[in-house]
C-alpha cells in the first residue's frame, strides 16, 4: 500500500474510532462502578487520547478547509480529506463540526483496500472442479482353506459437488483386480419442497442398513453372507428413488424406488436387457428412529423389495424382505471417546426358483417357490478415540436348498490412527451344516481416505 | 402403492394447516451459546431450540434423526461457523431437505462472519489434524466476538424477517450494552491471570487467552482431533517444567485420566471448563459461561 494512503487510512479509523466512542450515547462501563480508582485512572487516560484524537480533527478540518476553496468554511465535510482518488463532494447543508460521514469514510477505506482484497480472491480455472476423494482399501488374508494372499481390494475416487441451486450430484469409480467400475453415479435433487428428493442414475438402492454402505464402509472385513446371497453385495441398482421425510414430529422417511435390479453382484438378470415397465424391481422403506435417552438411541427400519416375472429373460418373481435394528449408545459428553453400536439385519427371500435341471424326459423346467431366511447381528464399542473392539454373528440359509444353513462368528478390532486411516484385525470361524465345511480366516485390513471426505447421516 | 399414494397426499394437504399454528420463527441454533444469544437478539417473536445441549465436543456432536426434523421445520439455523460443526451439520442440512437453511441460502446464518479469526492455517494438510481448517473456530470462548457473534445473529435475521429488523437491533443493541458492562468486569476480574501460562486439552481456549492476558503454551492433543502419542505428552511435561506452566486446563468432554497425569507431572493446577453454554449446570446463559471460566481460573491461579 501506498504509505501516504496508509497514513491516511490510520488517521481516518482513528477519527472514526474517537468520534463513535465520543457520541456513544450510553455511558462508560467504569462510571457505573464509581470508587474505583483503576477504572478511573483508565478511563481518564481514554479521556486524554480522545481529546488529542479531537485536536489532530481540528487540525485536519482546518487544512482541509484551507485546501478547497469552493466550499463554505462551515460546510467541510470533516472526514474527506484528499485521499488518493477520491474527490471531497461539497455539502449542501452545514454540517457540525464534530459529525462524520461514516458510510463515506467506509467508501473511502474499502476503496482503498480493494486492489489487495482482489489479489488475494484469485480465481482459478478450475474452481468449479468437484470435491474428489481417493480411498485405498487393502486387505492381508490367510485362511485354512484358501491360503494366504495380499488382496488390493480397491482404489476408489469419489467425486461430489452441487450441479445447480436444484441439485447435487456424486460418483464413485472403483478399480479392482477385476477392472474399473462406475460403482455409483448419481443426481440428487436439493430444492424440492415438501421434504421430498429425488434420485437417478446408478446408487445403492435403499435396502436395508448395511447394503448401501461401500466396503471400506463396513464395521468389519467383508460383507455379511446374507447382504451377498440375497441382495448381492452391495444394494447398487439403476433406477429412481424418492425420498420423503414425513412433516411429523417423530421422524419417519419413506423411500419408493424403481430399478432395473437391485444388487451388484445379483446375476439374476442383467442391467442391459430392455423390459416391461412393470418387470422392473420395486423397492418401499421405511425408515424411523426413536431416542430412549439423551445417550441411547435406536433406528429401525423395514424394507421391500420385489421382482415381478421378467419373461424374456425366464426370471419368476421374488421378494426380498428385510428388518434392520441398530442401538447406538453415546454418552453425549464423550461421544468421541464411549460408546458402542449394535446393528442387525433379518432378511427372507421369497423366491421361485427352478428345481431339477430338465432333461430329455422331462424337458420343461420345474420351479419351485422357495423361502430362506438370513440375518446378521453385531456388537462394536468404543473404548478410545483409537479402539474399536466388535463382534459379528452371521446366519444364513441358501436359497436353492434350504437346509444347508452357514454360521460364522467374527470378533474383530479397529484401530483409528486418526479419522482418516484405519488398521482392523479380523478372525472369522466359519461353519456351513451340508455339505459339511469349517474354515478359519484371518484378515488385516489397512484403509486409508484422501481428500475429501463428508459425515453422511445414512452412514452413521 | 396406489392407497400409500393417497395415504401420503392426505397427509400433504394436512400441512398447511398445521403449519400455520405456530406464527413464530422457528430457529434451531447447533450450540446453546446461540440460542442464548438469538433468545435476546428476537425476543418473543422467536422458538429457538439448540443442537447440542452443551457438554458435547463441538468437534463430535452425536448426529441424531431428532435433529433432522427440528431441521426441517426451521426458518433459519445459526452456526459457529468456521467448519467448527463439520462432524454433524452439513449431513443433518443434508437430511433436513430444507431449502431455506441450505449452505450459504439465507436462512443460513454463520455468526463467524464479523469475526477475526486466529490460527488460520497458511496451508492445509491432514499432517497438520483435520478439524481447524478455516482457522480455529472456537470464537465463542471470547466475549467480544461474541459481541460480533450477535451482531451476526441480528443482521441474518433481519435478512430473513427485514418487518423485524428495528426490534432485532434494538435487542441486540441493548444486549451488547450488557456485554460491554461484563467485559469491562471481567477484565478487572481477570487480573490476576495476566502472563500466566496454560495448557488445554484441545486449542479451544486460544481467544479466551488472547482476551485475558493469559498465554496459550501447547495442548494434550497432538493436533487439533488427534489424540497425543506418548512421546508427545512427555515432551510436553518437559517443556511444562521448564517453563513453569501453572494452569493446566481439561475442557470437559475430553477425559480426565490424561490431564491429571499431566498437571501432576508438572505440579500445575488442574482445571475442567465447560466450552460453550450448558457445559455446567451454573453456566446456563452466555454471561454466566463466562463468569464461570473467568472464576474458576482465578481461582486456581490464587491458589484457591
Ligand atoms: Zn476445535
Amino acid at each position: 500500500m501506498h504509505p501516504s494512503a496508509a497514513v491516511w487510512i490510520r488517521r481516518i479509523i482513528a477519527s472514526a474510532l474517537g468520534i463513535l466512542l465520543a457520541a456513544a450515547p450510553f455511558p462508560a462501563p467504569a462510571q457505573q462502578a464509581p470508587g474505583d480508582a483503576q477504572l478511573r485512572q483508565e478511563l481518564d487516560a481514554v479521556k486524554e487520547q480522545l481529546r488529542r484524537v479531537e485536536q489532530q480533527m481540528r487540525q485536519q478540518e482546518e487544512l482541509i478547509r484551507r485546501l478547497s476553496p469552493g466550499t463554505p468554511p462551515v460546510a467541510a465535510p470533516p472526514a474527506t480529506p484528499g485521499a488518493p482518488g477520491v474527490a471531497a463532494p461539497p455539502r449542501p447543508a452545514p454540517v457540525p463540526p464534530m459529525t462524520v460521514d461514516v458510510e463515506e469514510l467506509r467508501r473511502m477505506i474499502l476503496a482503498d483496500i480493494q486492489p489487495q482484497l482482489t489479489a488475494a480472491n484469485k480465481t482459478f480455472a478450475s474452481q468449479f472442479n468437484p470435491a474428489i476423494g481417493f480411498i485405498v482399501d487393502t486387505v492381508f488374508s490367510h485362511s485354512r482353506e484358501n491360503k494366504s494372499n495380499f488382496e488390493f481390494r480397491s482404489g476408489e475416487i469419489g467425486i461430489s459437488a452441487s450441479v445447480d441451486p436444484f441439485a447435487r450430484a456424486y460418483a464413485i469409480i472403483n478399480g479392482t483386480p477385476d477392472g474399473v467400475e462406475v460403482e455409483e453415479a448419481a443426481i440428487v435433487t436439493t430444492a424440492l419442497p415438501w421434504g421430498f428428493t429425488v434420485k437417478g442414475g446408478r446408487f445403492f438402492a435403499e435396502f436395508g442398513r448395511l447394503s448401501t454402505f461401500h466396503d471400506h464402509d463396513l464395521p468389519f472385513v467383508n460383507r455379511p453372507l446374507v447382504l451377498d446371497r440375497f441382495i448381492g453385495g452391495e444394494s447398487q441398482a439403476d433406477g429412481v428413488e424418492v425420498n420423503w421425510l414425513a412433516p411429523t414430529p417423530q421422524y419417519l422417511a419413506f423411500t419408493v424406488g424403481a430399478y432395473n435390479k437391485i444388487g451388484a453382484a445379483n446375476d439374476r438378470v442383467d442391467n442391459r436387457i430392455p423390459r416391461d415397465i412393470s418387470e422392473f424391481t420395486f423397492l418401499g422403506r421405511l425408515h424411523t428412529a426413536f431416542s430412549l435417552t439423551d445417550s441411547l438411541g435406536i433406528d429401525v427400519g423395514l424394507s421391500d423389495a420385489y421382482t415381478p416375472e421378467v419373461r424374456n429373460v425366464g426370471l419368476k418373481p421374488r421378494n426380498v424382505f428385510g428388518a434392520d435394528f441398530t442401538v447406538r449408545y453415546a454418552p453425549l459428553s464423550q461421544a468421541a471417546y464411549r460408546g458402542f453400536v449394535w446393528g442387525s439385519e433379518f432378511l427372507v427371500n421369497h423366491e421361485t426358483r427352478p428345481g431339477i435341471t430338465p432333461t430329455e424326459d422331462s424337458p420343461d423346467q420345474i420351479f419351485r417357490v422357495r423361502d430362506a431366511f438370513g440375518g446378521y447381528s453385531y456388537f462394536e464399542a468404543r473404548l478410545t478415540r483409537r479402539y474399536y473392539p466388535g463382534v459379528l454373528f452371521e446366519y444364513v440359509q441358501d436359497i436353492d436348498r434350504p437346509a444347508s444353513r452357514t454360521w460364522a462368528l467374527s470378533p474383530y478390532f479397529t484401530i483409528w490412527a486418526s479419522e482418516f486411516q484405519r488398521l482392523r484385525l479380523q478372525y472369522t470361524r466359519l461353519e456351513t451344516n451340508s455339505p459339511k465345511q469349517t474354515d478359519d480366516q484371518f484378515f488385516l485390513q489397512w484403509t486409508i481416505i484422501m481428500g475429501s471426505h463428508a459425515h453422511s447421516f445414512r452412514d452413521r | 402403492m396406489r392407497r400409500l399414494l393417497l395415504v401420503l397426499l392426505a397427509i400433504v394437504a394436512l400441512l398447511p394447516a398445521d403449519a400455520g399454528a405456530a406464527k413464530k420463527i422457528q430457529v434451531v441454533t447447533t450450540i446453546p451459546d446461540l440460542a442464548d444469544m438469538t433468545r435476546k437478539v428476537a425476543g418473543d417473536l422467536a422458538d429457538v431450540s439448540s443442537i447440542a445441549t452443551g457438554v458435547e465436543d463441538i468437534h463430535a456432536v452425536p448426529m441424531k434423526p431428532k435433529f433432522a426434523v427440528l431441521l426441517n421445520r426451521a426458518d433459519v439455523v445459526i452456526l459457529m461457523g468456521l467448519e467448527a460443526e463439520h462432524a454433524f451439520l452439513p449431513a443433518l442440512l443434508d437430511a433436513s431437505r430444507n431449502p431455506k437453511i441450505r449452505r450459504d441460502a439465507p436462512g443460513y446464518i454463520d455468526t463467524s462472519v464479523y469475526v477475526p479469526v486466529l490460527e488460520v492455517p497458511s496451508r492445509l494438510d491432514r499432517s497438520l489434524g483435520d478439524q481447524h481448517p478455516m482457522g480455529n473456530p472456537h470464537i465463542n470462548l471470547d466475549p467480544v466476538r461474541g459481541k460480533s457473534m450477535v451482531r451476526a445473529i441480528a443482521d441474518g435475521l433481519a435478512r430473513n424477517f427485514p418487518e423485524h429488523a428495528s426490534t432485532f437491533q434494538k435487542n441486540a443493541a441493548a444486549y451488547t450494552k450488557e456485554l460491554d458492562a461484563a467485559i469491562a468486569r471481567w477484565q478487572q476480574e481477570a487480573a490476576p491471570l495476566k502472563g500466566k501460562k496454560l495448557v488445554s486439552y484441545h486449542p479451544d481456549l486460544i481467544y479466551f487467552v488472547e482476551r485475558f492476558g493469559l498465554e496459550a503454551f501447547g495442548t494434550i492433543e497432538m493436533r487439533p482431533g488427534i489424540d497425543p502419542t506418548p512421546s508427545h505428552v512427555a515432551d510436553l511435561i518437559e517443556r511444562m517444567r521448564q517453563a513453569k506452566v501453572e494452569i493446566v486446563v481439561r475442557e470437559r468432554h475430553y477425559p480426565a485420566g490424561l490431564a491429571e497425569t499431566v498437571a501432576k507431572a508438572t505440579g500445575a493446577k488442574l482445571v475442567e471448563l465447560p466450552a460453550m453454554v450448558g457445559g455446567v449446570p451454573e453456566a446456563d446463559n452466555y454471561i454466566a459461561f463466562i463468569d464461570y471460566n473467568i472464576r474458576a481460573l482465578v481461582k486456581a491461579a490464587t491458589g484457591g
